[in-house]
């Protein structure tokens, strides 16, 4: 025989050998330690994942800002108050003011300036205006005034590129005079250039042909007449006319074409300027100075000084008398004049005024009032058929159809119920009139590290929108039904779905499932062919797919029991509807097949750790294998049975292919019954996920994490079942 | 007592080892001189600690989370627990044989030649097979089934297929636990003929609560007795075999190989 | 047993009756419903495979209408028999069944471009048929195009499987892939390396995972692993939905059902094999990979082929991730162009699975082709899945018999 050690290494080429088995030891060891670690790494990112989508910032665009339905009401309120005259023009309005001994109104400075010996002007919040007050913003009633002309009419019509260089050059002189408060020099020059470049340099003013109309804004009205005055000084030969019409009505005059040259006392807005540009009007903005509205008084009330917005608020849209306002005041009706109806001037009053009262302020009468306003004729109608808006009286419908459709064989659910309350009058203005629309959502990462490039592309993309910060898992989300807009819709209706399924699957599938286990474990004889049958057969159950299930479920249940599962058999389908068999009983019935198997498994086992000295002492005592069963096994099996069972029933709450196929609908907006359509929450997620707008992944996430907390709380209280009765017996 | 001073006919020494289970001291303060080519057993009632202290000897207690040592195994010079000893290379010089027979669910063939696969083996397989399994008495018997599952021999045919196994890696200390507490009395001579056989070659320390068997197969005895107040075991006596078997010093190993205890 | 003192009630004259066996309705009733609870588990295996069948029955029978491009020439009433045709379309043969309008006729004899009919049979109404009058001729589900055809469009009367099948194939490759080796790796880590302190950490990490819906995954696959996969390695060559996403998911939503089994089957070997392992100088790695990893093997195998069934079942994931509409194909093109089949895993395809959600989520109508369709994909669906459950239990059977 050889010397054994020589076949075995030794020394050196020993150690080598033991490092390199000890090697592949480590690095198979890390192998197998990431592996393990992949899954739980899959765990984490799923989570992430999904919390990324579930907050973060959104762009969310509102179809109509809340802010103006308030400004708006206010101004209707306003100006169709007793004793008020509203005009555009604002000469009428200080003339209404010089001839009313209690009369209080609002003037640009302009007029108040040529009118200073018959008008009275008042403060506001202690400021009067004045060149500084109105460049530092603390004159709340100051804006600028614009002229506007279409580029081609610029380009092509010489007489207008000179007004508006002769305008430019000499508003300042002129201005100030006038009562007008004076724009920045260098930004004259500035769009001195602008013309120059868009309509070439100057020429000389007596060579100009054509004539200059100029229509718009009261307010800018004396400054632009004294322009076209001092232009024809300066050499024009052209005709030249000028008319107050509102900067409203200006706009959209000039916006069809209309008007030459527009006079306007508030910037065009972005759907304006999109109106005109589709009527291939090219508008060109030229800021030509400041001005002021005056308040102002007739000379006799001096007991005014000075008015708070708040002051200023009850007196033009709340009271009637002076000595409501206070009662040292005169027992004097006020008489008010204010700007008409689209005058930009109004809408600058409105704006300062009511800047503090929310839509969340106003009363249900305002919202009723909004929605008159706001909503179309034939929707309105509608809706206040479905439910009416005013407890007396309608805003749409008319008594008598009203009363005609409640009399007919279908009545509308309206006739039967109260008015909508002012909760209801405010969401519905939401929902029907504010419509906010999520332009672009970010996910959480992004919305923390990224904020200012977001924000900054936002106001490049989507420039009326607010970018806020929204958590999608919200109380709203909690309680709103399904719907179509991402913004309102959430999951009442499937966690009922969801709650009322799964309950209809416990009362099947418990007391089935544990009679069977029952049944295998305490009677049957395991040997019998048929037992072994039975036995096999449960397990093979378990392996099946759950899709199988489903298309058990639509036949057997929807189709073949239609009587019963959609109600029919208990009279709860409706006359003239058709019976569906798409119900909470179908999917309910289906998932209880679908974890059959499971429970029994779970409550065999349970069964099984039951000591059989329990059974031979019940036994021993005479009682039948029932009441030993009943009292003694069962109650020991408990707890084992229902965390075996609670553990099946979060499988089912996750369950989402068989109700695809046994037909859980997508949307549902009304609480489901159990004899109703249905869709539960992950049929919900299903859904979310599979539309293409972002929004909606952002829905699923949200109802992701609802799902997961149910499943949670589940398997939680699964654990804690488990603890306490393994410890205590 | 042993020929401690000849340090060339010591196989292995335990040097005043504990061994701990968490809190708890399984065996305490051990001082033993095992011989070369000598068959050594340790006797003692249940719980006693034979068995951690044969464990002790190639670190198979290191497999168990909680197991901590103090003291020395010391082999050819070196402690088997310094930091810089592979506790792998010490059970293939230090092979072990268990209680139960545990061949691989391998055929025979590979239940020898794994464990020289893995260590490197450079030599003719088929040879060390035949060689390990001639040595463990079992050739005969398993020579035209080589391909068969170890687990289809008898209890013990497995058990010498174990220590063929054993064998073939070629350690020079076979530890054995109770190697023939799961056999037959006639297996069991088999496997005691065979230690007298594989002692030419070998060092052997073996587990027993066999006294027969003790006083027939092995050249020293090791009686481990529990301490009644700690629940630790600890060596009573340890002589040549027959000078136990034949004149006790303590009182405690005359009672319990009168079996007056245990 | 001490019994309590015997009371003073005359035992002797009803003990003979009272012994006698008597039928308790109560527990026998008790029984019955015990019993029917037990066997309706059977009903629900028969109920499954009756409908299945059932469907897939008429699916193969049921008679569908091609167009034949053949008109009436001229204008029959009700009485007329034979009639002739246009020269255009396909020829029709004697015994074929034909539709005009709604009535069913059965050809008698064909005699050039004139045909003899007998009208209104399978109680269809004989009614009079203007000239130019489409014919329509009956053609069944070709049992040998679904098992072979590569093309699945049941209402253009394409009825190959083959597309919905392999892109099954593919995505259960794709997760097997995925899964078995990281199910595997973490189950040999659980079981030979870890201390009880990471198992007890681990393993409910891992049922977690195992009990997240798989919708949920879906999501998953949807919004962060198609992304991903398209920022870190494909570009634009992945499609927005596509099976590489869906497969890889469908992996990670199998590792805990991989994992857990197996780890079972390798903790189930007996500790003295792993120490018979060591004594012979084995180290950790040679002892798991080649002593308790073979011993296991069954176990582990078992566990590969329930995973294999449970990707070809799964169904949320594809249904979300993989894309809608079967890849129909052509079989020249596996080898040629096998970038445009449903074997590219970056395009999107339909599983079987896909397909029958789709489908039943859509406003289906009963007896529909679509409807009946379903079914018989369902029973495919069905047949293999059991097949691979049955043979993984038999695995397991054979298993537990080594060691005991």
């Amino acid at each position: 025989m050889e010397n054994p050690e020589n076949l075995y290494p030794v020394d050196e080429e020993l150690q080598k050998f033991i490092d390199y088995r000890k090697r592949s030891g480590t690095i198979w060891r890390g192998v197998f330690l990431m592996s393990l670690f992949v899954a739980i790494l899959v765990l984490i990112v799923l989570m992430l994942n999904i919390i990324n989508d579930a907050f973060g910032l959104v762009a969310l665009e509102n179809e109509v800002d809340p802010h103006s339905l308030v400004t708006g009401y206010q101004e209707n309120t306003m100006v169709s108050m007793p004793n008020t005259f509203a005009s555009t023009n604002h000469a009428a309005l200080a003339a209404v003011i010089q001839q009313n001994e209690t009369g209080i109104g609002f003037v640009g400075h302009a007029h108040y300036q040529t009118n200073a010996d018959d008008l009275r002007l008042i403060a506001v919040d202690g400021q009067f205006p004045t060149a500084e007050t109105v460049a530092d913003g603390s004159y709340p009633f100051a804006r600028p005034l614009y002229i506007y002309t279409a580029l081609d009419t610029l380009q092509s019509e010489p007489a207008v590129a000179g007004y508006f260089r002769f305008y430019l050059e000499n508003a300042n002189n002129s201005g100030g005079e006038l009562g007008y408060f004076l724009a920045d020099e260098t930004l004259m020059a500035d769009q001195i250039n602008l013309i120059d470049t868009l309509a070439g340099g100057p020429q000389a003013l007596d060579s100009l042909g054509g004539n200059l109309a100029l229509s718009g804004s009261s307010s800018l009205y004396p400054l632009s007449r004294q322009m076209l005055l001092d232009f024809r000084q300066a050499g024009f030969g052209g005709d030249i006319s000028i008319e107050q019409i509102g900067s409203e009505a200006g706009i959209e005059a000039f916006c069809r074409g209309d008007i030459q040259v527009l006079n306007a006392s508030r910037p065009m807005t972005v759907a304006e300027a999109a109106t005109c540009q589709r009527n291939r009007v090219n508008p060109v903005e030229i800021a030509v100075g400041l001005d002021a509205l005056a308040i102002v008084s007739h000379p006799s009330l001096d007991f005014l000084e000075s008015v708070s917005l708040k002051e200023m608020g009850q007196i033009f849209a709340a009271m009637n008398y002076w000595d409501e306002i206070d009662p040292s005041y005169p027992v004097e009706p006020i008489v008010r004049a204010v700007p008409g109806e689209g005058s930009g001037s109004l809408e600058l009053l409105s704006g300062s005024m009511f800047s503090t009262i929310g839509l969340e302020n106003l009363s249900g009468a305002a919202y009723a009032e909004i929605i008159r306003e706001n909503l179309g004729r034939g929707r309105g109608r509608a809706l206040e058929r479905d439910q009416r808006f005013l407890a007396e009286g309608f805003i749409f419908d008319s008594q008598t159809a009203f009363n005609g459709a409640c009399a007919s064989a279908e009545p509308p659910t309206g006739c039967a119920q109260p008015a909508r309350d002012r909760d209801n009058l405010l969401d519905l203005i939401e929902q029907e009139i504010i419509v906010p629309q999520i332009q672009q959502t970010w996910p959480l990462y992004d919305s923390i590290f990224n904020r200012q490039a977001i924000v900054a592309e936002a106001s490049r993309k989507y420039p009326d929108a607010i970018v806020e910060f929204k958590s999608w898992l919200n109380p709203d989300f909690l309680v709103n039904p399904q719907s179509s807009e991402a913004e309102l819709a959430g999951v009442r209706t499937a966690i009922w779905g969801t709650v009322m399924v799964v309950a209809t699957t416990f009362l099947f599938s418990f007391p089935v499932g544990v009679g069977a286990a029952i049944y295998l474990e305490e009677y049957a004889d395991s040997t019998k062919w048929y037992n072994k049958i039975i036995q096999t057969n449960i397990s093979n159950l378990a392996g099946v797919p759950s899709i199988i299930y489903g298309m058990l479920g639509l036949t057997v249940f929807v189709r073949l029991l239609l009587p019963l599962t959609s109600g029919e058999m208990f009279g709860r389908v409706a006359e003239g509807t058709d019976p569906s068999g798409r119900t909470v009983i179908s999917a309910g019935l289906t998932l209880g097949l679908l974890i059959l198997p499971i429970i029994i498994i779970n409550a065999q086992e349970a069964l099984r750790a039951v000591p059989n000295s329990m059974r031979r002492a019940g036994m021993g005592l005479g009682a039948t294998k029932w009441q030993t069963t009943w009292s003694h096994v069962l109650p020991a099996a408990l707890p084992g049975i229902l965390t075996g069972t609670i553990l099946a029933m979060s499988r089912a709450v996750g369950e989402t292919a068989p109700l695809i196929v046994v037909g859980a609908s997508t949307v549902i907006r009304t609480d489901p019954t159990f004899f109703s359509r249905f869709t539960v929450l992950p049929i919900q997620i299903f859904q979310w996920t599979s539309r293409p707008q972002p929004e909606f992944q952002n829905l699923a996430a949200a109802a992701i994490i609802v799902l997961l907390l149910i499943l949670l709380t589940l398997n939680a209280s699964a654990v804690i079942l488990r603890n306490r009765y393994s410890t205590s017996s | 007592m042993s020929d401690s001073n000849d340090s060339t006919n010591i196989a292995v020494q335990a040097k005043d080892v504990s061994v701990y289970y968490g809190d708890f001291r399984a065996v305490k303060n051990i001082n033993l001189d095992v011989a070369r080519n000598k068959i050594t057993a340790f006797i003692g009632p249940s719980g006693c600690g034979k068995s951690t202290l044969l464990r002790a000897f190639n670190r198979m207690n290191d497999l168990i989370p909680i197991s901590r040592m103090d003291g020395e195994i010391v082999y050819r010079g070196k402690n088997l627990y310094d930091a810089d000893v592979d506790p792998v290379e010490v059970r293939r010089r230090i092979g072990m044989v268990f209680q139960k027979p545990n061949p691989f669910p391998k055929s025979i063939y590979e239940n020898i030649a794994w464990g020289a696969r893995i260590n490197g083996y450079k030599g003719n397989m088929d040879e060390l097979v035949e060689e390990s399994l001639r040595s463990a008495a079992i050739w005969d018997e398993v020579k035209d089934k080589l391909d068969q599952s170890g687990l289809s021999l008898s209890g013990g045919q497995q058990q010498r297929l174990c220590i063929a196994r054993t064998v073939a890696v070629k350690p020079e200390i076979i530890l054995m636990d109770e190697p023939c507490s799961a056999l037959d009395p006639i297996a069991t001579l088999k496997i005691e003929e065979l230690m007298r056989q594989l002692q030419e070659q070998y060092t052997i320390i073996i587990v027993t609560h066999n006294m027969q068997q003790a006083a027939r197969s092995s050249d020293y005895t090791a009686f481990l007795n529990m301490d009644t107040t700690d629940r630790s075991g600890y060596m009573v006596e340890f002589s040549e075999t027959s000078a136990m078997f034949t004149n006790p010093q303590n009182q405690q190993t005359e009672e319990y190989i009168t079996g007056r205890f245990g | 047993m001490i019994n309590s003192p015997v009371h003073d009630i005359d035992l002797t004259e009803d003990v003979a009756l009272s012994l006698r066996k008597k039928t308790k309705w109560h527990e026998t009733l008790i029984q019955g419903a015990l019993v029917a609870c037990g066997i309706l588990s059977v009903f629900t295996t028969i109920g499954i495979v009756v409908i299945l069948l059932n469907e897939s029955i008429s699916f193969f029978t049921r008679e569908v209408f091609e167009i034949t491009n053949k008109s009436i020439a001229t204008d029959i009433g009700p009485a007329d028999t034979t009639f002739e045709t246009t020269a255009s379309g396909s020829t029709l043969v004697v015994g074929q069944i034909v539709r005009v309008d709604d009535e069913l006729m059965e050809v008698l004899a064909v005699d050039g471009l004139s045909l003899t009919v007998e009208r209104g049979i399978q109680g269809t109404e004989v009614s009079f048929h203007t000239a130019d009058e489409e014919i329509e001729k009956s053609v069944r589900v070709p049992f040998r195009e679904v098992f072979t055809g590569s093309r699945w469009q049941p209402r253009l009367q394409q009825f190959g499987m083959w597309p919905l099948i392999l892109s099954t194939l593919m995505i259960s490759v794709i997760s097997m892939i995925v899964a078995l080796p990281l199910g595997l790796a973490s189950a040999i880590y659980l079981s030979e390396y870890a201390s009880n302190r990471t198992r007890s950490i681990v393993k409910p990490i891992l049922e977690v995972l195992a009990g997240i819906p798989t919708v949920v995954y879906g999501y998953f696959a949807l919004t962060f692993m198609t992304p991903f996969l398209e920022r870190a390695f494909f570009g634009d060559n992945i499609q927005v939905f596509n099976t590489l996403s869906a497969g890889i998911v469908v992996g990670v939503l199998i590792i805990p059902l991989v994992s857990s089994m197996s780890e079972d089957a390798l903790h189930a070997v007996p500790q003295s094999l792993r120490n018979a392992s060591y004594g012979l100088g084995a180290t950790k790695l040679e002892t798991a990979l080649r002593v308790v990893l073979p011993a296991a093997l069954s176990g582990v195998t078992a566990a590969f082929v329930v995973a294999i069934s449970r990707a070809i079942g799964e169904t949320m994931v594809v249904a979300v991730a993989a894309g809608a509409g079967p890849r129909n194909f052509e079989w020249s093109q596996v080898f040629t162009n096998y970038g445009e089949t449903p074997l590219n895993p970056l395009q999107s395809a339909e599983t079987m699975t896909g397909h029958i959600v789709r489908i039943s989520g859509g406003d289906l109508s009963y007896n529909s082709i679509d409807y009946n369709s379903i079914f018989a994909i369902g029973l495919v669906l069905f047949l293999i899945t059991l097949t691979l459950n049955i043979i993984s239990r038999r695995i397991v059977e054979r298993f537990r018999e080594v060691y005991d």
